[in-house]
This record gives C-alpha cells, sequence and structure tokens, in this order.
C-alpha cells in the first residue's frame, strides 16, 4: 500500500491526525479552512494554526495564512498512507472483530501511529485474506453472532462445524466442477470424496478458495483441463465432481 | 540419532526428494554422472536409482527417489519417497522444487522438514523462472527456512558444484530445529501425539512424522506404532483424541486441514521471498501451442501424425540399423563357421552359432529400435507432449480400464512390444501399467508379420488376404483391451488412480536430457534383457539339438564331397530328422494329443515352442520341418511350403493356428522385459500361462465351433 522506495516524512501523533482531516475535507469540499478543521478535531482555531505552519513547513500542504488549505502532491500522498491505515484499522475493528462503530473509531485513532509498520502489514494481510477467502464472510458472521449470541467459547467454536453443514446444504448456487463449462471461472468450495484421489487433488493446490478457469475438455468430452494459480491440470470429469464450485458467472 | 561429524563416516546418504515433471532426474544425472545404478525396488514397477560422487574426497551416495506430490501411502511412488525417508534416514535430503512452480512444489518441503533436519532446497528451472520475472530473496529464504538455498539449471548442469558444496556444509552443520510453522493448533495436536511416541520404540528423528500419520489416521502408520504394544495403543488413542478436537473445530477432515496449513506455511514462505518484478506470462507461447494441439478438431489428427512420426523413426529409420545388425552378425557366423577346426567340437561350434549368435543376436537386432523408441518417447516427455497425448486418449483408454498414458506403449507394441513394454515408464500408476505390459503382447508386433505373410496367402483367396490380416490385428486389439478391463477387474482390482495431471508448459528438450535418457534405457535393455535371453537362448539351442540324431554321425564321418553330392535335399532331410528327435521334437509329439483339439499336429507344436525364442522363427521351423530350407530366401521355396500346408491343413486349421500365434506366449525377450520391468516373476507367468490359456481356449472354440459347422 505504500511505496517503499521513497522515504516517508515522519509526522507526530497530532500532526498525522491534521493530515487525516484535511485530507477528509478535501476530498469532501474540494478545500478545507482552520474553521472546519478546528472543528472536526474538536480544539480552539488558535490551536490548529501552529500545526499548519508545521505541516506546510515540511512542504506538506500549503497555507499562506489565509482560510484556505489545500494538500501537496507529497502531502496527499502521507495522508493518503495514514487515512488508508485509520480506515482499515476502523474496520477491521468493526467489521471483523465486531466492536462498535465509536469504539473501532477511537481504537484505531490510538493504534494507528503506535502500530509498527511490520505488525500494520501483517493486519492487512490478515484483512486481506479474510475477506478474499470465501469462507471468510461466513467466518465473521459466525464469529459475531457467536459473540452476541453466546459467550461461552466451547459451545461456539462446536457449533462451528454444524453452521458449515448448513451452509455447504443450503447452498444452491454450489455445483460440481464437472458441470462447470469451457471459459468459466468458478470458486472451490469444498473437495469430496476419500483416499488417493482426493489427496491428489489437494496435493496439487486445487483446495478451497482457489479459483479455477475451465479451459477446454478433451476432444472425446472427458478430460477436463484447469487453470489455476499459473497451473494447469487436467481431471477427468469423475474426479472433478468431488469438486464442489461456485460459479463466478452467476 | 546423534552422530559424529559426517566428513568421518565412509559414505553420506543423500536422498533426492522432488516431485514429478521439477527436473529431478537431470539433476540427479548431474551429480552423479555415468556412476549410477539403476534397477527396481522390490516388488513393484518403480524404479529404483542411485549413483555415487565424490566432493573433496567424501564419498557420497545420492539416492533418486521416485517423483511424488506429497508423501503419502498412497501410491507406491509415494510410499516409497516416504519409506526412503522415514525408514532409510538419509543424511542429506536434497528437496529439487520447480521454480516455476513453488507453490505446489514446496508443500513437499514442508513435509520433509518434518522428518528430516539436514536438508538443502534446490530451485530448479530457475532460469525459466527468473525470465518470468520472478525474484527470490535466497538469503531471506536460507534465514527463514535455516537450512541452504541453491538455484540450479538440472538440464544445463548449472549450479551442481554449488549444490555439492551445500550439501557437504549440511552434512557437517548441528541439526537446526524446524522452522515449520503449521498454526498452533496444529502443532500441538502434533506435540502431544510425538509426545506420547516417547514411551514407544519409534526413533527420535521419525516421531514428529509418525505423529502428523497417525493423526491423519494413516492406516501405515497407525499399524507400525500398534504393533509397538501399549505404549503405542496409548499414542493412537491420543492422536485420535487430537483428531476429534481438531475435527470438530474447523469442520473439516485432518487430511484437508493438515494439507490447508502445508499451504498456509507456503504461501506465507512465498509472501515473504518472492519479488515479481514483473509479469512475463512465459505460457503465452505455451497457450498457443495448445489453443493447436489439442483442439477439438485438430487434436486427434496431430496426435495421430505425432504417432505416425514415432512409428515412422522407430521401424522406417530403424530398418536400416537393424539390417546393419543382422548383417554383422551373420557375418560373424560364417567367419566363425569357416575357420572352425573342422570336425572338431562341433557342439561349441553349434551352440555359437545357432544358441548364442543366433539367440542374442535376434534380440540386439532390435536396439536400433529401441534408441531410436527412446529419443521419440524422451522428446515427447522432455518437450510436455506427452501430458498432451494422455489428455486426448485417457477417455478410450479408460473405459477400458487403462490410462491415457498407455496409448503410446500399446502402440509402439505393433512395432515390437519390447520397446512398448518399456515405453510403459511414462505412466505413474503400478496397475495401470502392470495392465497394459501384460496386455501388450496382443498387439500384433512386426514379428509375427511374416507368419501372417506365409499363413494367409496359404489358406485363403486372394480377396480375403488384407481383409484376414486386418482381422488378426483388430482382434488383437479387441481382445487387449477386453484383457485390461478383466485384470483391471480382476488381479489389479483397486481404487481407481487419480487421472489429475500436471501439465507443463511446454519446453525445448535439451539434447543432453534427451541422449542421456535414451542412453539410460538401451543400456537396461542391452544389459538386463541380454543375460536372460542369453540364458532362455542357449536352453531353447539344447531343446532343438539335443539328443543328436544318430545317423548324423555316420553322415559327419563321410567325406565332404559326398554330402555335397548327396544335394542339399538330404541335408534338409537331416535337419528334419535332427528336429525330430531333439528334446523339442519329442515335446511336439508328446503335446500333440493336447493341441489336438484346436486342430494342430506335432510339427506344428514344434514350430509354436520355436516361436518362444522369436515369433518369427516359426516361418523357418515349419521351413525346417517341411525339408524345404529356408522359406523367406527365394520365393520359389516359399510358394512350395504355402502348397505343402495348404495340402496338410484346411483353412479353418490356419485360421485357429493364427489365433493361437496372435495371443499365446509371447516371445522370450518379452518375458524377459516384463520380468524386468515388473520387479517380480509373477507378471510374466501370468502373462505366459494366461495368455497361452486364453489362446488356447480360443483356437479350440474356433476349431470345434467350425468343425462342427461344417468349414
Amino acid at each position: 500500500m505504500n511505496d517503499p522506495d521513497t522515504p516517508i516524512v515522519q509526522l507526530s501523533e497530532s500532526l498525522e491526525d491534521y493530515m487525516e482531516t484535511i485530507f477528509e475535507l478535501v476530498r469532501d469540499n474540494k478545500l478545507a479552512r482552520i474553521k472546519d478543521i478546528a472543528k472536526a478535531r474538536d480544539v480552539r482555531s488558535a490551536s490548529v494554526i501552529p500545526a499548519m505552519r508545521r505541516l506546510s513547513d515540511l512542504g506538506l500542504i500549503t497555507y499562506e495564512k489565509r482560510e484556505y488549505i489545500d494538500l501537496t502532491p507529497e502531502g496527499e500522498r502521507v495522508a493518503r498512507r495514514v487515512y488508508a491505515r485509520h480506515r482499515l484499522l476502523t474496520r477491521f475493528f468493526r467489521d471483523i472483530l465486531g466492536i462498535p462503530h465509536e469504539f473501532a473509531q477511537k481504537d484505531a485513532c490510538a493504534l494507528e501511529h503506535s502500530l509498527s509498520d511490520v505488525g500494520m502489514d501483517h493486519i492487512v494481510r490478515f484483512f486481506e485474506f479474510i475477506q478474499s477467502c470465501p469462507e471468510g464472510g461466513d467466518v465473521i458472521s459466525r464469529l459475531q453472532t457467536c459473540s452476541l449470541v453466546n459467550s461461552d467459547k466451547k459451545q461456539c467454536t462446536g457449533g462451528c462445524a454444524v453452521h458449515r453443514e448448513d451452509r455447504v446444504v443450503n447452498q444452491a448456487q454450489m455445483k460440481s466442477l464437472r458441470q462447470m463449462k469451457p471459459g468459466q471461472s468458478c470458486n472451490v468450495v469444498r473437495i469430496n470424496g476419500t483416499g488417493a484421489i482426493r489427496q491428489r487433488i489437494l496435493d496439487m493446490g486445487l483446495m478451497p478458495g482457489i479459483n479455477i478457469y475451465v479451459e477446454r475438455l478433451s476432444p472425446a468430452g472427458d478430460p477436463m483441463w484447469i487453470k489455476f494459480q499459473g497451473s494447469q491440470l487436467s481431471l477427468r470429469l469423475k474426479e472433478a465432481e468431488m469438486v464442489l464450485v461456485v460459479s463466478e458467472d452467476t | 540419532m546423534n552422530k559424529p561429524n559426517q566428513l568421518e563416516k565412509d559414505i553420506l546418504k543423500v536422498a533426492l526428494a522432488g516431485s514429478p515433471n521439477c527436473g529431478k532426474t537431470s539433476l540427479f544425472n548431474g551429480l552423479t554422472g555415468s556412476r549410477q545404478h539403476v534397477g527396481n525396488y522390490a516388488g513393484v514397477t518403480v524404479e529404483r536409482r542411485s549413483g555415487y560422487y565424490t566432493y573433496q574426497q567424501q564419498r557420497v551416495e545420492v539416492r533418486d527417489l521416485p517423483g511424488s506430490y506429497s508423501l503419502s501411502s498412497f501410491s507406491p511412488e509415494e510410499m516409497i519417497a516416504q519409506q526412503e525417508l522415514v525408514d532409510e534416514r538419509p543424511d542429506v535430503v536434497v528437496v529439487v522444487v520447480d521454480a516455476t512452480a513453488l507453490k505446489r512444489s514446496l508443500v513437499l518441503l514442508a513435509q520433509v522438514m518434518q522428518n528430516s533436519q539436514r536438508i538443502v532446497l534446490c530451485l530448479n528451472m530457475s532460469d525459466e523462472a527468473k525470465k518470468s520475472g520472478q525474484r527470490i530473496d535466497l538469503e531471506l529464504l536460507t534465514k527463514l527456512l535455516g537450512f541452504p538455498v541453491v538455484e540450479t539449471v538440472g538440464h544445463r548442469q548449472l549450479g551442481i558444484d554449488d549444490l555439492k558444496a551445500k550439501i557437504a556444509e549440511v552434512a557437517v552443520q548441528q541439526k537446526v530445529k524446524s522452522r515449520l510453522m503449521l498454526g498452533e493448533r496444529l502443532e500441538r495436536a502434533i506435540e502431544h501425539v510425538a509426545d506420547a511416541l516417547e514411551k514407544t520404540t519409534v526413533p527420535e528423528g521419525a516421531r514428529q512424522w509418525y505423529a502428523v500419520k497417525i493423526l491423519q489416521n494413516d492406516p501405515l502408520f497407525v499399524n507400525r506404532v500398534l504393533e509397538r504394544g501399549k505404549p503405542g495403543r496409548e499414542a493412537v488413542e491420543v492422536a485420535e483424541k487430537e483428531r476429534a478436537t481438531i475435527e470438530a473445530f474447523t469442520g473439516e477432515d485432518v487430511g484437508m486441514y493438515v494439507t490447508e496449513r502445508y499451504y498456509g506455511f507456503v504461501d506465507g514462505l512465498l509472501r515473504e521471498v518472492v519479488v515479481q518484478v514483473s509479469h512475463i506470462d512465459t505460457r503465452i507461447l505455451s497457450d498457443r501451442i495448445d489453443a493447436i494441439v489439442v483442439h477439438r478438431v485438430m487434436g486427434i489428427p496431430i496426435f495421430l501424425g505425432v504417432m505416425y512420426a514415432i512409428f515412422w523413426l522407430t521401424f522406417t529409420v530403424g530398418a536400416y540399423p537393424m539390417d546393419w545388425i543382422d548383417r554383422l552378425f551373420g557375418f560373424l557366423s560364417d567367419v566363425i563357421i569357416r575357420y572352425w577346426p573342422a570336425d572338431r567340437l562341433k557342439d561349441i561350434q553349434s551352440l555359437i552359432v545357432d544358441g548364442i549368435i543366433g539367440g542374442v543376436g535376434g534380440v540386439l537386432v532390435f536396439l536400433p529400435n529401441i534408441v531410436l523408441l527412446f529419443l521419440g518417447l524422451a522428446i515427447l516427455q522432455d518437450s510436455g507432449y506427452m501430458s498432451r497425448a494422455a489428455f486426448l486418449t485417457d477417455r478410450l483408454m479408460h473405459r477400458f480400464g487403462l490410462h491415457g498414458r498407455s496409448f503410446i506403449p500399446l502402440v509402439t507394441g505393433f512395432g515390437c512390444s519390447i520397446p512398448g513394454i518399456m515405453a510403459t515408464r511414462t505412466m505413474e500408476n503400478e496397475r495401470d501399467r502392470l495392465a497394459t505390459m501384460l496386455v501388450l503382447p496382443l498387439m500384433s508386433c512386426g514379428a509375427r508379420l511374416p507368419i501372417w505373410m506365409l499363413l494367409i496367402p496359404a489358406f485363403f483367396a486372394p480377396y480375403l488376404h488384407a481383409p484376414m490380416l486386418f482381422a488378426i490385428y483388430f482382434i488383437g486389439i479387441f481382445l487387449a483391451f477386453i484383457l485390461a478391463l478383466i485384470l483391471r477387474n480382476t488381479v489389479l482390482k483397486g481404487e481407481e488412480a487419480p487421472f489429475v495431471m500436471e501439465l507443463p508448459p511446454y519446453r525445448l528438450p535439451t539434447l543432453r536430457s534427451v541422449v542421456s535418457r535414451m542412453m539410460m534405457s538401451s543400456w537396461l535393455y542391452l544389459k538386463k534383457a541380454g543375460t536372460m535371453i542369453l540364458g532362455i537362448s542357449i536352453i531353447m539351442w539344447a531343446l532343438t539339438t539335443y539328443p543328436r540324431y544318430d545317423m548324423t554321425e555316420s553322415k559327419i564321418d563321410t567325406p565332404a564331397t559326398a554330402v555335397a553330392q548327396a544335394g542339399t535335399g538330404d541335408a534338409k532331410q537331416h535337419s528334419f530328422r535332427q528336429l525330430e528327435h531333439s528334446v523339442a521334437g519329442r515335446i511336439g509329439k508328446f503335446i500333440e494329443p493336447l493341441i489336438a483339439p484346436m486342430g494342430f499336429d506335432w510339427k506344428i507344436g514344434v514350430a509354436t515352442i520355436g516361436a518362444f525364442t522369436a515369433k518369427e522363427v516359426f516361418v523357418s521351423q515349419l521351413g525346417v520341418i517341411y525339408a524345404l530350407g529356408d522359406p523367406v530366401g527365394d520365393s520359389g521355396e516359399e510358394e512350395t511350403l504355402r502348397e505343402a500346408l495348404a495340402k496338410d491343413y484346411s483353412p479353418l486349421i490356419g485360421f485357429s493356428l493364427m489365433l493361437f500365434l496372435l495371443i499365446a506366449t509371447p516371445c522370450m525377450a518379452t518375458i524377459a522385459v516384463t520380468r524386468k520391468e515388473s520387479g517380480s516373476w509373477k507378471w510374466p507367468a501370468l502373462q505366459f500361462f494366461g495368455l497361452t490359456a486364453i489362446a488356447y481356449i480360443i483356437s479350440l472354440a474356433v476349431f470345434q465351433i467350425g468343425t462342427l459347422i461344417g468349414f
């Protein structure tokens, strides 16, 4: 999310907050005024001015003792980064951990400055992973219902398995890979079956969460040729039947 | 497991592990050069390869483990790779991975990390990976894994010295704790089970792996642990409890969970060390080729074209060197006969000329075929076309319990069963491979063509010649498919092998790897088949030579001029008597009642026994029996042989005979190669007796029913 090649100006906590506020105001109103900044940050106008001078000196904003403040290109870059961190943390706290909005905001504000880049990076990864993983949404919703309904951890996890089966049975749009036509894409939900064939399918990296593109069928109509994650595989329709998928086109 | 400084040991044992198609074999060749030993693992078709090299005065034994995607107990390859690592405990394990498909290849590394401490990771095909814009932070990867990583290009022999140096380095290093990370839950479960195993006799170094395996309920390991008495049973109980906990939590079976965790580890690792500097899709060209080569309409014609090219290469181009070898042996026989001291040690002369040169020469004659076929196959395999061919033909083959990869060996069988059987080596699955091997002799081979050429015109009207020839080939194919189906449902019954197959991008085969594959196969053929065939040749020779026909003694004693005056007729008469008198002749007469229901008499019986040496010998044996000399030489004589046959036997017997020769007893070279390739006498025995029994039943039925309905 940030370009590692160019150094980022190190800002104090409050300056980062100001950059964030300016970014939001500029984004929403095309310009930011001292008055608005003071209002948004809940401080007096007078106390905003020194901070603006400092940011101006750093070349992050244009501020000439007048009311209007704008971000320089460099400033916008810094602000975007700070803002993205803030937003991401807020969403992580709110959407994934299920922390109520106002607490999520507050915690994000507190944490965004003190979190190391490495720590942040890992949270980003986790966030991206859980969002891109098709099962992720389920996990989150279950986690949240769980923490609402029941505080007993064991029961909660036990219900998980049941939950999962429910989802599998109910999912009407779930098909087997066999039913996919050449040129279609789909997401793997589950691998059925047992023994060597299942193990081989898993060994080849065909597992839940993977996106598959059906390239073609053999001229005789049987083995299927699929592409995923940069590699190609052929498998018999009988084997494709074990792979349960959700079509991407529907 | 506390070994002293490894360099003090006599031989350092190194194992090469890696998935199929990762270029492990060319790396193995690069390490060991020609100092290799190739054999089979006991009782299975899996090839066992080991070799040696010396690095800084340290002698190193390298074992090339069978290519496998993971260590499990499902396929023989995976099982053997696993046993080699877990039970043999090599000093250093080199994990070879395809740098262009890191994600999939590294799962094996994760598994090896669970059962070995001294590891070198070898990123093979690194040139291709670089071309696609992939950069790997080797230093960081080494740090994260805790053991050395080298980049190699196997088929160009790049990085081999580096690999040798790293192997030597790791061998003397302190063992490092595995840095494999599979997540709290799984690691804890493994830990618990491993702790429980402490009380058993499972060696310390293997405990982790045993723990994972009994957690996954792998029957092989569960049984091994259960055999260790009460502590073993307790360990299995612990594993069962842990398994239940994991499955309750994740809602999926442990097998899936563990594999997912492996991928999790690999993903994390790759995220840290791989930088994709650019996305150059090196598959564009490969995809374009595929769009044509496996095209819905063009795919099959192109495939047939490729098959034809291989066939042409093997049998048309191969005919020239075959002829040279044939002449060379002919020349050799002539020289020996000419310069052999007259009237002395006649038996030894006969043994050398008829037995050894005749028998071994008859087999060596196929060497050019084999070299060329393997040249073709090596190109197909190295280029990546082989898996496309399997993709195209699998539907048809699968219907008969075979595999897409059976097609090429079967078609090769029309030329000669021996290279066909050897070509089954490209098949991964043991049962598929055995089924293909066993039915392969039903493909009417080139050596049987002279038989059809003799018999068909002898018994059938000209307008029936082509249809009969076609019918014979067709019956062979038909029977092969039916038998394969029967085999796969009886002797070779079992869970169907997965077809799930990688389709690697097309690669330009390198001369070095093609030639080395070719040489290896040819050498094996010469060495193994050669020694066995030599033995059988001598036996066959003895059977047709002894006991000597008494009358001959007086004949030989008479002056040469007398023999010359007596004319060739007498000499032929003599051959006939000799054959009749020999063990083979006696066997022929002895089995006459047995073969009579098929319409055969003792003469056919003897010729059929002779056909065991080589199918075409049937023709020359009949020639001898009918005292007509070599029928292949002069067309006039051949005509007479045909007439003689037509006079003695009805067309029905002729047809019954053709069926018998098509189906029964593959030649001795085929038996020898089947023995070699299947790793046991069980399969060639089944092939020999099974096919002969089927031939007997079919010929008998045809003759009896034919006679009944008045043919």
